[in-house]
């Protein structure tokens, strides 16, 4: 495969919280139409790297660049679609309100965001529940419209925080084929994850830990630097060699 | 019941107190904030009402209950000219001015009546009270010493009132309804808007949308916007009830109420997006509006009036909105003035510039709470 110029690049970046040094130095490329995946521990810099991705966090040092721009970029946002990890939803407005609400605040017109929610909504599959109050929604549905929300302004590079947590295996499934093909048509995703099978599917992997990137390659070449088998053999063998 | 898992709830509950400073301060220091105002809000050091005396009494009574309401301990009173008494009453630095008429002395001896003329100032019902109270007891005091140098009866008190705004026909609800308007427009606007923005941190929407296009500038404006439109058609049921349900006394301008009450709106709207920033959770913002409103209500005049406070809470006073849209609506309501009148145009515009101020602080502090 050949690699187009990078949607993402951070260098050496550092960010602290506190006394933790939640980010340490952390460096990153990510082609355009690539799905990226971050894998690590609970606590390993996953969730900040990707929050200064969209500028929520500024790094101490090192800097950060998404689709040609240097963070924080308050415009380009508007080509970016920002997954959090827990659903943040409206849960008083009903499925369609909210996915319309974020096509506004993204700056689509009426009827773009009209068309980009229908899309949106068929894509994680709940164009039958659009009229339904997000409240009375199970949590796996909730997952479903935030995803809906990072998406329905047709971004060329999605960022999604554990985007499949409580989603059954088969709705899964569906998902990452439908990533699949959004980085076919060339939007670059980068997806944090703890889930192996999920990993496998990544074109390219990262491994954070303590807020460095211990280790980088395709889901074979891990297996193969770490000489195992399963991928999670080669993931705790990688992360020991960290520490 | 086991006193043991009653004991592991207090317990939790005990360090759950220790982890959540700000519950503690305010759990804490409320009371002794709130105390304190009412100590000097109801004599501990608190100003007295200023009123003027004129003294045309040919014989000596004048001057002796004269003196006698200059050394008032409810009063602070000074002896002028009849035309200064009343510019400085029509100019609001006084509460009242009291006229001892040519023939004050005379017609005590001559009827036994006491006559003065109390001018009061009267859209204060609290600066009333101890003007007719020092007036009673100087008169009283002074008969005291009459009888004892010249042998006059106890005579009787009867002094003739009149108001310069309001009147004997006004009623508690008159006198606190122009206020009331401000305030419940103000606290009921602000409690929901403190919790709906806090909310829109706590559900993780707000760090959706600042890794959104949006401005910080757009998220408060917006929200403004949004409360606005809630709290307009709020404002104008509120008026509309208390001035035509409840007859509350107005002589004022409805433009100017209304107007006034939506500043209110605004001001309520803004401090709450503010103040929502120095909360983490619905539980810590839920303590800022006792914080927030028990001061303004017991500080801006509602209740006590802002001139006879100390000095140094006159000041306070003057830092509050409430203050100045509560001084507003019963200049308005009360003293019958509208859009044209110099001291309205002053409270709507200081109403005007805290909104403005909190739109700014509001804006600039939002960034400080998403990450």
């Amino acid at each position: 495969m050949n690699p187009g110029p990078a949607a993402v690049s951070v260098e050496a970046v550092v960010k602290h919280f506190g006394p933790i040094r939640a980010l340490d130095g952390v460096s990153l490329t990510v082609p355009t139409g690539q799905i990226y995946g971050l894998l690590g521990p609970n606590g390993a810099g996953k969730t900040t790297l990707i929050r200064s991705l969209v500028g929520l966090i500024a790094a101490e040092t090192g800097t950060v660049t998404v689709l040609g721009r240097r963070m924080p970029d308050r415009e380009i946002l508007a080509a970016v679609g920002y997954m959090p990890q827990s659903p943040a939803l409206y849960a008083d407005l009903s499925v369609e309100e909210n996915v319309r609400f974020f096509a506004s605040v993204h700056g689509l017109d009426r009827e773009a965001g009209a068309r980009g929610a229908t899309e949106a909504l068929e894509l994680v599959d709940l164009a039958a529940r659009r009229h339904s109050v997000v409240a009375t929604l199970s949590g796996g549905m909730r997952q479903r419209v935030s995803l809906a929300c990072a998406v329905v302004h047709r971004p060329r590079l999605l960022l999604l925080d554990e985007p499949t947590v409580g989603v059954d295996p088969q709705l899964r499934a569906e998902l990452w084929e439908r990533f699949a093909r959004m980085s076919g048509e060339g939007t670059t995703i980068i997806v944090s994850s703890h889930v192996m099978d999920e990993a496998e599917r990544c074109q390219r992997l990262g491994l954070v830990r303590f807020g460095r990137m211990l280790a980088e390659g395709s889901a074979a070449d891990l297996r193969r630097r770490a000489g195992v088998e399963r991928l999670e053999d080669a993931f705790l063998a990688l992360s020991a060699g960290g520490s | 019941m086991s006193v043991r898992r009653a004991g592991a709830i207090a317990l939790r509950i005990l360090q759950q107190f220790r982890h959540d400073r700000r519950t503690l301060v305010l759990v804490f220091g409320a009371p002794i904030i709130i105390l304190g105002l009412f100590y000097f809000l109801t004599g501990g050091g608190s100003s007295l009402p200023a009123i003027d005396v004129v003294n045309r009494d040919r014989g000596p009574l004048g001057a002796i209950v004269g003196a006698g309401l200059e050394s008032s301990t409810q009063v602070t009173a000074r002896q002028t000219s009849a035309a200064r008494a009343a510019s400085d009453l029509s100019s609001d630095t006084i509460a009242a001015y009291i006229v001892f008429p040519g023939d004050f002395s005379a017609a005590v001896t001559a009827s036994d009546v006491i006559a003065p003329q109390v001018h009061l100032e009267g859209t204060e019902p609290g600066l009333t009270q101890p003007v007719l109270l020092a007036l009673d007891q100087s008169i009283t005091r002074a008969a005291r010493q009459l009888d004892q140098t010249g042998g006059a009866r106890v005579p009787v008190l009867e002094p003739s009132v009149d108001y310069l705004h309001g009147g004997p026909t006004l009623d508690t609800l008159d006198y606190f309804g122009a206020a009331f308007i401000g305030l419940v427009v103000f606290l009921l606007v602000f409690v929901v808007t403190i919790i709906a923005f806090l909310r829109e941190r706590s559900q993780g929407t707000l760090e959706r949308l600042m890794a959104s296009p949006l401005r910080r500038a757009d998220i408060v404006v917006g929200y403004m916007a949004g409360f606005m439109v809630v709290a307009a058609v709020q404002s104008v049921e509120v008026v509309v009830f208390t001035l035509y349900v409840l007859h509350v006394h107005n002589q004022g301008d409805l433009a100017a109420i209304v107007l006034i009450t939506l500043l209110m709106t605004l001001v309520a709207v803004n401090l709450g997006v503010l103040l929502s920033m120095f909360a983490t959770t619905e539980f810590q913002a839920v303590q800022f509006i006792p914080l927030a409103i028990v001061p303004q209500v017991l500080l801006s005049g509602i209740i006590f009036p802002v001139s006879s406070e100390p000095v140094w809470l006159q000041v306070l006073s003057k830092l509050l909105p409430l203050t100045y849209g509560v001084d507003g609506l019963r200049d308005v309501m009360l003293k019958g003035n509208g859009l044209t009148s110099g001291a309205v145009l002053l409270d709507i515009g200081v109403v005007a510039a805290f909104a403005v101020a909190l739109v700014v602080a509001a804006t600039a502090t939002l960034r400080r709470r998403v990450s």
